[in-house]
């Protein structure tokens, strides 16, 4: 540990009236974070079929207008389109913490337990259906999508001896291809211009966002960070199990119920932006806990940075990797995020049977 | 484990009044027999224009190139039900032998990710050279859904706790999710190339593939023949690898025989009509729940069980949204994906 950075500075006061463990690791890894997110959001802005340079970029994102061309380039596409990305990454991300938090299980993820998918079918059915209203109504409906195949699942998995967390993925795994196969089928009856777009937004493709866009996910996340903020504290107590959390004074089931919405609800509104993005709420907590120890506080921040920098990435490579052509960011998050599922499937507990 | 014991119990029971189950059953098989026959030429009666019955039979028996109605049956609708017929038995019997081997209720070729394996191969197999002659279509198949087996069973049996029911389901799914994302990229890289192949990877019987048909359907039989002759060996392996090594059975080539078995199914099914989810799982379980545990009986009930559903769905696939056809694979998983939720349930009880 001479060489690493250690996780933890202990300071106490003279004579240890008081002592205060400060989590220095894990700060210093927030700030490197947030310089890492800022660059990585800047190099983005000079990537694609206009060619800018940073300085340019950045006298236009501070209003001086270097051309009209990249006032528009910058402004009206790739701007909004990143600070989707960020945002959508930070919702997921913090949306797998709860869910692993709530299941107690480190496989869990939005798009893994069918969450996504339901928001996913919801917003296929509406814009089939009803391809009029579909903007405005869109994140209510997905929320609504996946509040139900939320409880679908929690109501199926649960049996006369409680719950068990390995239970909600495979049932998840079976709602899910029930679900997108019901999706399917909607895409098939549905008008062949309708289902092209519904479609590109189901594989997960930043693409398209603008600052309608921004404005929901931004809206939504300041809604939804509180409930999860004021949440974590008992978050730290139910990681050590139901009872423990119990004797600890914590309205275990309240509080379970509060964050599977807080989370459905994060995951809801990603997905209504954006289209179903896999495995970054199973990425981003775990990383978080592996690059740094720390409370549950601190632990959000961190998953939510390296949420949203996964996503930024994804959403970069997708589009710069093979340009002109755009891989939507859902396919480059699965791509990247299945080993890292292998990998810990490989580490999870056997405790964890059926 | 509670599914091993009741099947244990019902082997027990069926070996005291065996030579009655032995005549229900044989006697069972020609009403199967049966039943597919009526699927079929209803399955042949069917569609944008429903033809009679006697039409049917007349353009099966009596062959005259002159009549138009006679020429829609001979050269689109008699592929497409013989299609279903092969795939349907295939799928099934691969998934009655799966489970059986790997002592899984949840294992079929899709749930643990042979199938992306296969449509994979064929994908990158088009993209790299373009064409692939349909004489290697199918052993293409073969090699990724053989390729795949492996790996799922590693990534598996490296979990803690080892290659249980729930870490093969986990580690299916998501290789199938990684293969499924990779053929997608593909995809966008190539659209010329690929966008013959969306309707086939939704799973669908309406390409009427019949040049892949007759190179396919040698193999298929030839598989099929092989899963019979594996059959009772399989019903020792199911109570468990010691009782099966105790009674002379050589576990580990035996699980080789079955995986190539497996595959060549798979890999079939898959060149001729995509992947089609869930029915591996469905038909075995439903079978099951009438013949027992002996795969002897198991074996062909599914396949011709499976033949007969294939043919259902795929009907229920043609007329439910008429004049639009639904992808048959949307219409397995539609069936299929609430058994596999009960089983889940009915396993942790």
């Amino acid at each position: 540990m001479t060489t690493r950075l250690s996780h933890f500075w202990v300071m106490r006061l003279p004579g240890e009236r008081l002592s205060l463990r400060l989590p220095v690791r894990a700060l210093v890894l927030a700030l490197v974070l947030t310089l890492a997110l800022g660059s990585l959001i800047a190099v983005s802005l000079t990537i694609g079929s206009y060619d800018m340079s940073l300085a340019q970029v950045f006298a236009t994102l501070l209003g001086d207008e270097v051309s009209r061309q990249m006032t528009t380039v910058v402004w009206e596409f790739r701007f909004p389109r990143t600070l989707v990305a960020a945002f959508v990454g930070t919702m997921l991300a913090l949306s797998g913490a709860a869910l692993q938090n709530v299941t107690r299980n480190g496989l869990a993820d939005p798009s893994l337990v069918g969450i996504s998918q339901g928001a996913g079918l919801a917003v296929v059915a509406l814009t089939v259906i009803w391809p009029d209203q579909s903007s405005a109504l869109r994140p209510w409906v997905a929320f609504a999508g996946s509040l139900v195949v939320a409880a679908l699942i929690q109501g199926l998995s649960w049996n006369r001896r409680g719950g068990s967390s390995i239970r909600f993925i495979l049932m998840g795994i079976g709602v899910a291809a029930f679900i997108s196969a019901i999706t399917s089928a909607l895409m098939t009856y549905g008008q062949i211009d309708r289902a092209m777009s519904a479609l590109a937004w189901l594989s997960g493709s930043i693409n398209a966002a603008g600052w309608s866009e921004v404005r929901m996910v931004a809206v939504w996340c300041a809604v939804l960070m509180p409930p999860l903020l004021i949440l974590s504290r008992s978050m730290s107590a139910l990681q050590m199990g139901e009872s423990t959390a119990v004797g600890l004074g914590v309205r275990a089931s309240v509080i379970r119920y509060a964050l599977i919405s807080v989370a459905v609800g994060l995951a809801a509104i990603a997905t209504a932006a954006v289209g179903p993005l896999g495995f970054v709420g199973l990425i981003a907590p775990h990383m978080a806990r592996r690059l740094a120890r720390s409370g549950v506080g601190l632990h959000l921040l961190l998953t939510a940075l390296i949420g949203a920098f996964v996503v930024t990435l994804a959403d970069l490579l997708g589009r710069a990797l093979f340009a002109p052509i755009q891989i939507p960011a859902g396919l480059v998050t699965a791509i990247i995020g299945v080993p890292v599922f292998i990998y810990l499937l490989q580490r999870t507990q056997a405790k964890s049977a059926l | 484990m509670t599914t091993q014991a009741s099947h244990n119990a019902m082997s027990s029971s069926t070996a005291d009044s065996a030579s009655g189950a032995w005549l229900a059953y044989s006697a069972g098989l020609p009403v199967m027999v049966g039943v597919l026959a009526v699927m079929f030429g209803w399955h042949i009666a069917v569609g944008a224009k429903s033809l009679p019955l006697s039409t049917v039979l007349n353009a099966l028996v009596q062959y005259d190139p002159t009549l138009f109605d006679h020429m829609i049956i001979r050269d689109l609708r008699l592929p497409r039900a013989i299609i279903a017929v092969l795939v349907g038995a295939a799928l099934s019997v691969a998934g009655a032998l799966m489970q059986g081997v790997t002592r899984n209720p949840l294992a079929e070729p899709g749930i643990l990710g042979l199938m992306a394996g296969a449509s994979f191969a064929v994908v990158m197999a088009i993209g790299v050279f373009q064409t692939v002659p349909t004489v290697w279509l199918p052993w293409v198949a073969a090699f990724g859904a053989m390729v795949t087996a492996v790996v799922v069973w590693l990534i598996a049996q490296w979990a803690p706790g080892g290659a249980t029911p729930l870490t093969l389901t986990l580690a299916g799914a998501a290789i199938t999710a990684f293969l499924g994302a990779l053929i997608s990229v593909a995809h966008l890289l190539n659209q010329e190339t690929f966008e013959q192949l969306r309707v086939w990877l939704a799973g669908s019987l309406s390409g009427r593939r019949v040049d892949v048909l007759s190179v396919a359907a040698p193999w298929l039989c030839l598989a099929l023949g092989l899963a019979m002759v594996l059959s009772r060996k399989v019903t020792v392996l199911a109570m468990g690898d010691d009782v099966a090594r105790g009674l002379g059975v050589r576990t580990g080539w035996l699980k080789v025989q079955v995986l190539l078995c497996v595959v060549v199914l798979t890999a079939c099914s898959v060149a001729l009509a995509g992947p089609l989810g869930f029915v591996g799982l469905v038909i075995p379980h439903v079978v099951r729940l009438f013949i027992g545990s002996d795969y002897r009986w198991i074996v062909p009930y599914s396949a011709l069980v499976g033949a007969a559903y294939l043919l259902g769905v795929d009907i229920i696939a043609r007329l439910a949204l008429r004049p639009q056809e639904i992808a048959t694979g949307i219409m397995t998983a539609m069936v299929g994906a609430p058994l596999f939720i009960h089983l889940v349930r009915q396993r942790a009880s």
